[in-house]
């Protein structure tokens, strides 16, 4: 992926960098252009104007050798150095007649120069002041010529500072793109980072809620089993209290058996197949509360026995654990049914 | 006594299960008096006190001229003790002598372990006497019976008897047997001089009168069944003879009077007929005599001696006393007529039957290591025990409830009748006056 990316940015570095040759090529060339105008336009000074002919002797130009084949040159420069001697013969008598000729022409220059010097100085003297005036009217035409190039160096500046800036505002645009792109490209990756960030999240709180959730399946099933493993204690230790108290209780029926048998009189037209039952409810002091017969034995007598023993009775032998007496004592159905008579 | 259990169930069945509204309501307190599904606890009470019922009778309070002779609450007193099945408290050790509820503190009675309470006032008018009488559970404080009884001053016994009866069916439950009688024989003198006399008096042998005097032995006393009548059997004639006496009138009449023995009468529940022993075909046998045609049907045929027959207590079939063993044994036949079956097996000696009234037993004459005694066979399992112990134990006779055995005996070298509770209980003897007293028969409860 980061190959890709860096690809990416590769190909896109390419036209820009062309863009940058390109631009500055351009900028050479113009500056280079601009540098010849400058000089054809300002820095040559004005040719005098000449207002009479002169003639000057010039020595020509040698004329450049025509360019020939190596093989040719051996000949060539013999031809040369012949043509040499030759030329340097004619030369010096040429420089002999020239000389003769200077000397005439000296003579006639020297007074045509007096003359001329004079119509010279006439004519400076007017060229003065055709000069001074040309001066006035170059000045005018520098300074107009000047104001132009002013302006046009102002319109080429102003196109350059334009282009410049056009180029600045396409860079920038350029940049801003780029920088658009890479911040598209950026939120992109943002985004995508932000989509991975937000997916790994969500991953990350998935599964932190699966930990969590087995966590607290595993927390609940471990409470669960200790609160399974504390209701057996509790059902245990209840067990054992019910056994104590079942005890406890047996021991105090076994009592309260003693004490009813020992207080009950059945009647002598009591039978075996007798059997009245009475509810009784007991204060926790022993003390009977109340007596209901719930079941009749069809014999009044015998009734009245059973209630009469239950009654007998000043105080139950009752156990002082206030659970199994209310548990077992607080109210009870005590049984008359006699199994051997006497 | 099975049928009358059964009987009383079912009355109380239909009691409780009359209205289901009601008992769905009272099924729903119940449930709602418990608080939770929880089985209630139950204790079952299997055994009772084997003792007396502690009674406290107040002497009773007294207004006007009382007759001579025992207070009504002196009689109440012995009567109840003589029961067995009662412990009366001494009048002494009273806190208080109340003779009406509104002087009555039951803490007081409570605190002396008494049951019950007895309190009265007799007043005469007249020649009457008036009894008020209440008797109170004094766990429960309740009155559980008061009634003015009167009588003539000269019955003043019968008065106090009376209230003994109230008294003791309104505690146990079953008639008391305070007013019934007794008859038995007493033999005086010696000789020439011997006298038989049949006696009748109260069970507490009060008021004896003597019914018939004779040179010649009486024997075998028996009640009719509406204790009007006594047959019994008389050698005034020379020789054993069966007469039936009307107590009323003293009238007398000579029902059997055969060739050979006639002996051992006994009186049918419908007081029709006599079951009696006659050898007039050579040998003892046990036959029925119809007392208004005279006709007789003999009921067993065996060569041994059949004898002492008396009813059992269905009406339908007999005990018996026979030596087709070897010696004499009880035998039962179910029905007149049908297979004798033997009853008692311990011993060589076993005679003179005397069924209770509801079936449950017979009480016997059982000789035992050379001595006599009264004993008893359950007639479900076979069963037998002692009941009496004294030694020269002869004729039981057994209370109308079932819960008396008077019997003759000696006592010191006296002969005297003894009365025993048919449970062990308490006893009491009624002595003779002079020489020996014999055959003693327990009156019906008359009312």
């Amino acid at each position: 992926m980061t190959g890709h990316e860096r690809e990416s940015i590769s190909t896109g570095t390419a036209p820009w960098l062309s863009g940058v040759a390109f631009s500055v090529i351009l900028h050479g060339l113009i500056a280079v252009l601009a540098l010849v105008g400058w000089s054809w336009s300002g820095s040559t000074p004005p040719e005098p104007q000449p207002n009479a002919i002169s003639a000057r002797l010039v020595s020509p130009e040698p004329k450049p050798s025509p360019v020939v084949e190596e093989q040719d040159r051996e000949e060539q420069r013999q031809k040369e150095r012949e043509r040499q001697k030759r030329e340097e013969e004619r030369q010096e008598a040429e420089r002999q007649r020239q000389q003769e000729e200077q000397a005439r022409r000296e003579a006639e220059r020297q007074a045509e120069a007096q003359k001329q010097r004079e119509a010279e100085r006439q004519r400076q003297e007017a060229q003065a002041k055709e000069r001074a005036e040309q001066k006035a009217r170059e000045e005018e035409a520098a300074r107009k010529k000047a104001e132009a190039e002013a302006k046009e160096r102002e319109r080429r500046r102003q196109e350059e500072e334009r282009k410049r800036q056009e180029e600045a505002r396409r860079k920038a645009e350029e940049e801003k793109r780029r920088q658009e792109e890479q911040r598209r490209k950026e939120e992109a990756e943002r985004k995508r980072q932000a989509e991975e960030e937000a997916e790994r999240k969500r991953r990350e709180a998935e599964r932190r809620l699966r930990e969590q959730q087995l966590e607290a399946l595993a927390e609940k099933q471990e409470q669960e089993a200790r609160e399974a493993e504390r209701r057996r204690r509790e059902a245990e230790a209840a067990r054992a209290r019910e056994a104590q108290m079942l005890s406890e209780s047996q021991k105090y029926q076994g009592l309260i058996r003693e004490r009813l048998s020992q207080a009950w009189y059945p009647p002598s037209s009591a039978t075996e197949d007798m059997t009245a039952r009475l509810q009784i409810t007991l204060l926790p002091t022993g003390e009977l509360a109340s007596v209901k017969l719930v079941n009749s034995s069809g014999n009044t007598a015998f009734d009245n026995s059973a209630l009469g023993a239950v009654r007998s009775l000043s105080r139950y032998p009752v156990p002082d654990n206030r659970d199994t007496f209310e548990r077992y004592f607080r109210q009870f159905t005590i049984e008359f049914n006699p199994e051997r008579l006497r | 006594m099975k049928r009358i259990k059964s009987m009383t169930a079912k009355r109380a069945y239909p009691r409780s299960y009359a209205n289901p509204v009601l008992t769905l309501a009272v099924a729903f307190l119940m449930l709602a008096a418990t608080g939770s599904a929880r089985a209630e606890l139950l204790i079952r009470i299997t055994e009772g006190a084997n003792a007396a019922i502690p009674v406290a009778v107040v002497p009773f309070a007294e207004s006007g001229t009382m007759p001579a002779g025992d207070k009504i609450g002196s009689i109440v007193r012995s009567d109840l003790t003589m029961s067995g099945q009662f412990n009366l408290l001494a009048p002494e050790k009273m806190l208080s002598l109340p003779s009406q509820r509104s002087d009555v503190y039951f803490r007081d009675w409570r605190m002396l372990g008494q049951r019950y309470l007895l309190v009265g006032q007799v007043s005469r008018e007249g020649d009457q006497l008036r009894a008020r009488y209440e008797l109170f559970d004094v766990n429960r404080e309740q009155r559980i019976l008061g009634e003015t009884a009167s009588a003539p001053a000269s019955r003043a016994r019968s008065l106090g008897h009376h209230i003994s009866d109230k008294v003791y069916e309104a505690i146990t439950g079953e008639p008391g047997v305070f007013s019934t009688r007794l008859a038995y024989v007493t033999v005086a003198g010696q000789g020439e001089d011997i006298r038989y006399r049949l006696q009748v008096s109260d069970v507490d042998g009060k008021r004896s009168k003597v019914r018939l005097e004779s040179g010649e032995p009486i024997l075998s006393p028996a009640w009719s069944p509406d204790g009007k009548k006594l047959a019994y059997v008389s050698f005034e004639t020379g020789k054993p003879v069966i007469f039936v006496h009307e107590l009323a009138t003293g009238e007398r009449r000579k029902v059997a009077d055969f060739r050979g023995l006639n002996s051992a009468p006994a009186w049918s529940p419908d007081g029709k007929s006599l079951l009696m022993t006659l050898s007039r075909d050579g040998n003892a046998e046990v036959y029925k005599m119809e007392l208004a045609s005279g006709d007789l049907t003999r009921l067993t045929h065996h060569w041994a001696i059949d004898t002492e027959g008396s009813w059992d207590h269905s009406g339908r079939g007999i005990f018996f006393t026979s030596d087709r063993s070897g010696g004499p044994q009880i035998y039962h036949m179910e029905r007149l007529g049908g297979e004798a079956r033997r009853i008692t097996f311990g011993g060589r000696y076993n005679a003179r039957p005397r069924p209770d009234a509801n079936g449950e037993y017979v009480y016997y004459v059982h000789q035992r290591e050379g001595e006599f005694v009264i004993a008893r066979t359950h007639l479900d399992n076979g069963q037998e025990s002692i009941v009496t112990r004294t030694g020269a134990d002869e004729s039981p006779s057994l209370s109308p409830n079932g819960r008396l055995l008077i019997y003759a005996t000696e006592q010191d070298g006296d002969s005297v009748l003894s009365v025993v509770s048919t449970e062990g209980g308490a006893a009491y003897s009624l002595p003779a006056a002079e020489g020996e007293v014999r055959d003693p028969a327990w009156g019906p409860i008359t009312r």
